[in-house]
């Protein structure tokens, strides 16, 4: 008796589950046939109404392209995105047609074959000439193998933040920051109050701490970069000196605070006045200025030879495996994500730096920047920007970086061991890369 | 009980609560006014603006319901296998039991964030992804859950189950009136592993989801604890978590008693 209901129960519930599943195949079967269904994956890196912004994106897109609509997904931050769609390849299933991921993930993405270039469809819509219009620093991660691999979408570069009042008060020019590595360290003397109060300045060492260190490096006149994804250039004399520049504001000119700074408090400690001078970055300048009550600067991150910093952010992707009718559509979707209008609309919202020049030259920008002159410096310094660190297996190769500016922070090692160190890890791994 | 140890409960208690008292003072901070050693807790003008945002960012409504859609229904499925698994280990004698049940223990030591490949690929295969079904799938077993039951089945004394047996009890008798009552509060401690296990549970169902229709409450929190970019935004974090603690924590503040005489009356009258 007992083992005949629960049969009956057993085939009631397999078959409530088969009309679910053949129901949820004919929504999508009944859809008119021209139509293309994009998926869109997209991370979270800032504050503010994100879905909303790119919920208003898609349906102008999809007002402007008949035939297309995009389901926008929401992958939590840039890793879990990563994770997301590596386990969605790997189990078998139909990736994103298009995806935001960070732009160094390059390498990584090629290696599993995840991604594809977008040569063709560049070349079609002007090659060269459609491309120059795009900020070049943020183009130096997307070349691979003679291939351009993604667009830039949601960009920012280290910025040094500076209070105009302190400056004043201390006898510094309020108009311009610290224009190279000694002037800095200059000035954070002159700011830094003797009694604790006030440090002259703080950089963060941890989280991304090899970020904040190409800084130094750039300003220096090199890069940590190599010249092919299977190398790096830890141990250079210019990183060697960058670090010990970095290493000398807490333990020689005790204008920082020593150990690791920790990257979320920053702001905090600025627009509380507890340092007259951080690195951050450009992103977060919307919301410094909504706390601060006093006059906010905004330059350039130094090094020995002057200006210099790293670009930052994620790019759009084109995924690998998707249905060959689909490509055109992203494609699409993808300009217009990248457009002057989109880049705009998006910078002025979130505090990204737009990826076009011609972004700046819009009504909407011209007017925001008007009233916020602060949010122009970012875009004017992309000439001292240069490429962020990315390699193969780049999650372990900036960890070791990261980890030898930590060290030598926190006076466990000096910069030209632990460099060494970094050096010889990175080549260990990276050895089983051919190019 | 002496002053003495009144004030060390009072120590463990308060370290205990200002965390979260801290959190709820800091979710009405003015987004506009900086935190600062002198300006920890709310602020000068206490605002319900983090609140607005919060809940402008995320639909916290649609996923508080599939929260508790899949945590409670992981649990009423894990409930019932794990006795009827417990069961069966604990009290029939069968050919491979002995290995069966190593097999079973062993996947307490395979972490399950190794699993979500294959177990994808099956919930791809099946066609439920993006469904609740699919974030709850993979926990209906539970290796914990049945070794905890059959530990506990084992120590009821035969004597028991076997007058059951001359009164006429059948074996699903049995089960429900001898050997549940006395292990209902091992049921508890699992229900509570599992609720805030399944609670807190963030890249499996993020994985599996790709709509508000079927994502729990860890991946609106993710909106607020990702923002790496820039500094943290500590009303809007705390604004957030409230929102996602809150109403658990009230659930246990209302219920604790219960819970706790559970525990207390345990054992066999």
């Amino acid at each position: 008796m007992e083992s005949a209901r629960w049969r009956r129960l057993l085939v009631a519930s397999a078959t409530t589950a088969l009309v679910v599943t053949l129901s949820a195949c004919g929504a999508g079967a009944t859809a008119t046939p021209s139509s293309v269904a994009l998926t869109f994956y997209y991370p979270v890196a800032v504050p503010g109404p994100i879905t909303q912004l790119i919920d208003g994106y898609i349906s102008k897109f999809e007002q402007q392209n008949p035939g297309i609509t995009v389901k926008p997904v929401l992958s939590g931050g840039y890793p879990d995105t990563l994770t997301k769609i590596e386990t969605t390849i790997k189990g078998g299933g139909t990736p994103p047609d298009v995806a935001v991921m960070l732009s160094t993930d390059l390498y990584s993405l090629v290696d599993s074959n995840a991604i594809q270039p977008l040569d063709s469809q560049i070349a079609a819509a002007g090659g060269d000439t459609y491309l120059s219009d795009f900020y070049p620093a943020f183009l130096a991660n997307s070349r691979y193998q003679g291939h351009i691999w993604s667009l830039p979408f949601q960009r920012s570069t280290p910025v040094l933040f500076y209070n105009k009042d302190m400056f004043t008060a201390a006898g510094l020019d309020p108009s311009t920051g610290p224009a190279n590595y000694q002037e800095m360290v200059s000035d954070a003397q002159k700011l830094t109050k003797p009694d604790g109060s006030t440090y002259g300045i703080e950089i963060s060492s941890d989280g991304i701490p090899y970020w904040l260190f190409q800084s130094f490096v750039i300003g220096g006149g090199s890069n940590v970069v190599g010249s092919a994804p299977n190398q790096v250039n830890f141990d250079t004399p210019q990183a060697i000196q960058a670090l010990q520049d970095f290493a000398d504001l807490s333990a020689k000119y005790h204008v920082m605070p020593s150990g690791i700074l920790q990257w979320a408090n920053m702001p905090n400690d600025f627009v509380a006045g507890k340092a007259a001078m951080i690195w951050h970055s450009s992103g977060s300048l919307a919301n410094i200025l909504k706390q601060a009550k006093f006059n906010v600067g905004v330059s350039y991150t130094v090094g020995e030879n002057g200006y210099g910093a790293p670009t930052g952010g994620g790019n759009l992707y084109m995924l690998k495996g998707i249905p060959a009718s689909h490509q055109a559509a992203a494609w699409k979707f993808i300009q217009f994500m990248s457009s002057t209008d989109t880049q705009a609309d998006w910078s002025i919202n979130t505090g990204y730096i737009a990826a076009r020049q011609s972004s700046y030259q819009t009504a909407a920008m011209k007017a925001y920047i008007a009233k916020t002159p602060q949010a122009a410096v970012a875009p004017a310094g992309l000439q001292y920007a240069k490429a962020e660190l990315a390699a193969h297996d780049n999650a372990q190769i900036q960890k070791f970086l990261g980890d030898a500016v930590q060290a030598v922070l926190t006076g466990k090692s000096t910069p030209s061991a632990a460099l060494a160190t970094a050096q010889q890890q990175a080549t260990q791994l990276l050895s089983t890369f051919k190019n | 009980m002496d002053a003495a140890w009144v004030l060390v409960l009072a120590v463990v208690a308060l370290g205990w609560a200002v965390p979260l008292l801290w959190a709820i003072a800091v979710s009405v901070h003015s987004p506009d006014e900086p935190i600062s050693a002198a300006n920890l807790w709310w602020g000068s003008h206490p605002t319900l603006a983090n609140y607005t945002q919060a809940f402008q960012i995320a639909p916290f409504a649609q996923y508080y319901v599939n929260t508790i859609v899949i945590v409670f229904g992981i649990l009423a499925v894990q409930l019932v296998t794990i006795s009827l698994a417990g069961y069966a280990f604990a009290r029939y004698r069968f050919r491979g039991e002995n290995l069966l049940f190593f097999v079973i223990l062993l996947q307490l030591m395979v972490p399950s964030s190794a699993l979500i490949v294959p177990n994808y690929s099956t919930i791809r295969q099946l066609h439920l992804f993006d469904t609740l079904v699919a974030v709850m799938l993979p926990y209906f077993g539970s290796a914990f859950g049945v070794f905890l039951m059959r530990q506990t089945f084992k120590t009821v004394p035969r004597d028991l189950d076997d007058a059951a047996r001359v009164d006429g009890a059948n074996w699903f008798q049995t089960l429900r009136h001898v050997y549940i009552p006395p292990a209902r509060p091992a049921m508890i401690a699992f229900a509570l592993s599992s609720i805030s296990f399944h609670w807190n549970d963030f890249l499996w169902p993020l994985v599996v989801t790709n709509s508000a229709a079927s994502r729990p409450l860890t991946v609106g929190l993710a909106v607020f604890t990702q923002l790496g970019e820039i500094g943290a935004q500590w009303p809007l974090v705390t604004a957030g978590t409230v929102i996602v603690v809150g109403p658990l924590l009230l659930l246990f503040l209302v219920f604790q008693r219960q819970f706790i005489d559970s525990f207390l009356h345990s054992g066999l009258k």
